[in-house]
């Protein structure tokens, strides 16, 4: 197995409300290796946002509080580290860019004085250095005639423009890990294609790792290495990108797979849909959390909930349907699968 | 930008002309109104004939509003009745004594009102946020003027350390350390009554603005708190601040009718109430009308600042406010 | 504002609405209607409760006025002037006229609490009526209503009122009058709002195609829909007039004797400070105290209705400090 970059072990984040404290992820594991693509699936409100918020430590800033579980980055543990600390990281060594490229921009600033900024804060270059060099990031991330652009306030830039300024801020000091949450959600379809290819040729040209947050499994086939489904809080199921499409084992999962127009469902091959919605994290069910809508339902999931179980080569699901296949875990207790 | 401002003061000059129509009709609809105030009630029928028409009161009522608009536009806003003193000698003073308190007192309370209210919206709930939510709620509720007798009782006849009233005392007319201590006590009941809105305004603008995924932005690429706080977030706050203070301005001309006449401030609140009792129509519209032109002007400065400070408003397009 | 919990934590689902497999309402009980749920939230807020408590007892003062007050307001009794508080059975002392002053406070309410009221009911009414004129017909009927609340309010409330009640002369009738007629605009552009939104509805357009008045559908939204802003802006209005008034009567131009205010208390007292400073102390105590209640009342529907929940917030921001780690 490759160098991890980042380790997140155990992840909890919770928020209160009205009804008390919520938990928005439950005990995340995850790991990126070097110079790969994870992909984290899942529908809206699964969590995965919190998660990058969290990775990020921009959660404090949200009013969530990370509970429990270590962010282990190069070495360091993120979670451990005060904000003050962590701004030598952020924008430095892990980057961000985020879903609605619109709204991340500030609209009284031209971009490229966003751009420079953060030329500016992490590599103390002067003025007109960074002025220089925000035109060449501009350049790189293909925008035309950049330094016209530049000197152009958000509002005067399309929607994929302006997601471009916002993966060449992100890039400005070639980071060694981008956090993308749902960077083309927002974005028209031609333009999505642009945005993903951009983001693939940039990970190729610099070596950056990325975790790519979607709720489109076409996207994560395309863009990933590792593939990590969550439900609810929690992550159901991860492995490999190969392992996770020709062998997709939790019922969720193969539920996502049924969405993708065009792809045939391996297991059984009568077409289902999903049935429900997804829970409200504050009234989460007993036991396994998506047997409310799990055709394969049985008693034991409504009781105990599974931990990871390995159902083939870096491969895991939460789910007692593979109980004989691998060593069973109940959840919470030593639930550490790279441990 | 030209054909924007043309129709805005097109606009103005209309609400000019319907505030005028409005104040003109109302004196004139007054049982003892001018007709009758202007007339020495001693006189007889024909010596008030001759007056009446001598003073252009015996023609129709919209004819004579035509001829004080002609009057008006060419800057001759009549005789007071009384002592038959050109209106603009009367006005003019008080506009200016206004303006020392008004602006003396508008500035202090900005200066400390933007910064509380930006501080309070990064420590909600903490013991500077309650305070400031203290102060908002006194000063909504209090009437002013109580507040400033109050103060008068306490700070001028108890302790004897400030003036009672007045701009300047009997042998001091035109001394500025003089005119400072009368300025404190007034200054002091007017700064509570602006701080009540302009802190709580700037707290929910700057926490309006921290909410959004530009700060998220910044705070991912690494800027430190104090720059999110002051580059990025202040910037955007300021926008709608600033756009209330320029509706604000018209006060500065007008003034404070009560703290005014609590304090006894020579400036066009307590002109306008001694002309309303005297009712000195003449004055009462010259002081309608500039007051309406100055909440005119300043609604007007504030969509032009609005529209400067945020690169997203094109200007000239309808209905930019976000 | 946006949604707390969409703003702050995109993906957390808000907890209130749950799927209806996860929840299943019991469907013997109904789904309790807009006005308990606002008096729920409304109940638990302290400041509310307070303000709602006082104000009533202000309230049972003023109509028990002639029970309450132990002597009568108007009464000279020069060789009784300007007794200390608790002379005798002068609860707060007399004045200058040797007048009880605890009755007269508590005289003062009536006319205050009285003032107050009717002007938020007139001009609610007013404004509603307007804004629905202006809203239903629309085209040069709403211009003229809007520039009218464009003149209006560019002059200075206070401005106005000061000159018709100099103009017209200081009755009672006339000062609730203009004070009315002075604070209709917020609530006129209210309900126009709520129209303009309602002329755009299909089913009010399906309503008129099918030959069924438009004017009961229209008055059940409106209702539904602005009556708790309306509410708002109305309690806020009580708290204005009394201030308005006690402006007035301070500069003279509102109440006047033999009647009673706690603006002409005020006024009268200027001239008596050197003698007996606490008489400006008593009527403005009462405003603040009285202004302040109305305010919280306002102030805790409106909370009532926000579905941001300040409460949550404070507390959040409580918990939030206990709990992290982060030290921002």
């Amino acid at each position: 197995m490759a160098e991890k970059l980042l380790e997140v072990r155990n992840l909890t984040t919770g928020f209160l409300t009205e009804k008390g404290l919520v938990k928005a992820t439950d005990r995340i594991s995850l790991a990126i290796e070097k110079g790969k693509t994870l992909c984290l699936v899942g529908e809206s409100g699964s969590g995965k946002s919190v998660t990058s918020m969290s990775i990020m430590r921009l959660i404090d800033y949200a009013n969530g509080v990370i509970l429990e579980g270590s962010i282990n980055f190069k070495g360091e543990d993120l979670v451990k580290k005060k904000q003050e600390e962590l701004r030598s990281i952020r924008g430095n060594k892990i980057s961000m860019i985020f879903q609605d490229p619109m709204s991340a921009l500030n609209p009284v600033f031209t971009v490229g004085e966003q751009i420079a900024e953060s030329l500016r804060l992490h590599q103390n270059k002067s003025k007109d250095e960074a002025w220089k060099e925000a035109i060449e990031l501009l350049r790189m991330v293909g925008i035309p005639s950049p330094e016209i652009r530049a000197k152009q306030y958000p509002n005067q830039l399309s929607g994929g423009m302006c997601q471009r300024v916002v993966i060449a801020i992100a890039l400005a000091s070639k980071p060694e890990l981008l956090i993308a949450d749902e960077p083309t959600t927002a974005l028209d379809v031609t333009v999505q294609a642009q945005i993903l290819d951009l983001l693939q040729d940039l990970k190729e040209k610099l070596g950056t790792s990325i975790l790519l947050i979607t709720h489109d499994m076409g996207v994560a086939a395309e863009m990933a290495d590792h593939i990590a489904v969550m439900y609810a809080g929690a992550i159901v199921e991860q492995g490999t990108v190969e392992e996770i499409f020709s062998n997709p084992s939790h019922p969720y999962t193969v539920g996502l797979l049924q969405s993708i127009p065009g792809f045939e469902g391996e297991r059984g091959g009568e077409l289902y849909t999903i049935k429900g919605t997804i829970p409200a994290l504050g009234n989460l069910p007993q036991g396994c959390r998506f047997n409310p809508r799990c055709p394969h339902v049985m008693d034991k999931c409504r009781q105990v909930e599974p931990g990871d179980i390995q159902v083939g080569d870096e491969h895991y699901a939460k789910c007692w349907l593979f109980e004989e296949n691998g060593k069973a875990a109940v959840a919470g207790k030593g639930d550490n699968i790279h441990g | 930008m030209t054909e924007y401002l043309i129709r805005r003061l097109l606009q103005s000059i209309l609400v000019l002309f319907l505030v005028s129509v409005a104040a003109f009709g109302l004196m004139h609809a007054a049982p003892g109104g001018p007709t009758q105030m202007m007339i020495s009630p001693g006189l007889s029928p024909e010596t008030a004939a001759i007056q009446k028409h001598n003073l252009g009161l015996d023609k129709p009522v919209p004819t004579q509003y035509v001829i004080w608009l002609k009057n008006m536009l060419k800057g001759d806003m009549g005789y007071t009745f009384k002592n038959n003193v050109p209106v603009g000698d009367v006005i003019w003073p008080a506009v200016k004594n206004t303006l020392v308190l008004m602006s003396f007192s508008w500035v202090l309370s900005l200066i400390i009102a933007i910064p509380w209210g930006i501080y309070n919206s990064t420590r909600e709930y903490g013991l500077s946020d309650q305070t400031a939510n203290f102060v908002t709620y006194i000063g909504f509720a209090m009437p002013t003027f109580w507040f400033g007798i109050i103060l008068q009782e306490f700070f001028s006849l108890k302790m004897d350390w400030l003036p009672l009233s007045d701009m300047y005392s009997m042998d001091k007319q035109g001394n500025v350390g003089d005119l400072f201590m009368h300025l404190i006590l007034p200054s002091t009941v007017l700064v509570l009554v602006n701080l009540a809105g302009y802190v709580k305004y700037s707290r929910s603008s700057m926490l309006e603005v921290l909410e959004q995924d530009y700060i998220r932005t910044a705070r991912a690429k690494g800027v430190p708190e104090r720059k999110v706080i002051f580059r990025h977030a202040l910037r955007n706050a300021l926008i709608p601040i600033i756009t209330v203070l320029g509706m604000d301005l018209a006060s500065l001309v007008a003034g404070a009718t009560l703290t005014e006449n609590v304090f006894n401030w020579p400036g066009m609140g307590r002109l306008f109430v001694d002309m309303a009792r005297s009712r000195e129509y003449s004055v009462l519209m010259a002081i309608t009308m500039i007051t309406a032109v100055a909440v005119v002007l300043g609604n007007l400065i504030a969509d032009i600042l609005y529209k400067l400070v945020d690169p997203r408003v094109q200007i000239g397009r309808k209905g930019g406010k976000a | 504002m946006s949604d707390m919990n969409a703003a702050t934590a995109p993906n957390v689902q808000p907890a209130e609405p749950m799927a209806p497999e996860n929840a299943p309402l019991p469907p013997s009980k109904k789904p309790p209607g807009p006005w308990k749920l606002v008096w729920q939230k409304f109940s638990h807020n302290p400041y509310a409760m307070t303000g709602l408590v006082v104000l009533l007892i202000f309230v049972l003062v003023a109509i028990f006025a002639k029970q309450v007050a132990p002597f009568d307001p108007a009464k000279v009794d020069m060789m009784n002037s300007n007794l200390k508080p608790g002379s005798g059975k002068h609860l707060l002392g007399t004045d200058e006229l040797g007048r009880d002053i605890f009755s007269r406070l508590v005289y003062s309410s009536r006319i205050s609490l009285m003032v107050g009221f009717s002007v938020a009911i007139i001009a609610v009414f007013l404004g509603s009526l307007i804004g629905a004129i202006s809203g239903y017909f629309g085209g040069w009927v709403d211009t003229i209503f809007m520039r009218l609340i464009d003149v209006m309010i560019s002059l200075p409330g206070l401005f106005i009122n000061i000159l018709v009640m100099a103009i017209f002369g200081t009755k009672m009738i006339y000062l609730i009058l203009i004070l009315a007629l002075t604070s209709w605009t917020g609530v006129a552009r209210l309900v126009r709002g709520q129209f303009l939104q309602l002329r755009e509805m299909q089913y009010v357009e399906a309503a008129r195609a099918t030959g069924v008045s438009s004017w009961g559908i229209i008055f059940r939204h409106l209702l539904r829909n602005a009556s708790f802003p309306i509410i708002v802006n109305a309690t806020l209005m009580v708290g204005g007039a009394i201030l308005s008034e006690s402006g007035l009567s301070y500069l003279g131009l509102g109440i006047q004797m033999p009647q009673t205010s706690w603006g002409i208390m005020l006024s009268n007292s200027q001239e008596f400070m050197l003698i007996n400073p606490m008489l400006a102390v008593y009527p403005g105590l009462c405003i603040l105290i009285v202004v302040l209640a109305v305010n919280f009342i306002g102030d805790g529907i409106r909370d009532a209705l926000d579905p941001r929940q300040k409460k949550s917030r404070r507390r959040l921001a409580k918990w939030r400090k206990n709990f992290s780690k982060s030290g921002i």
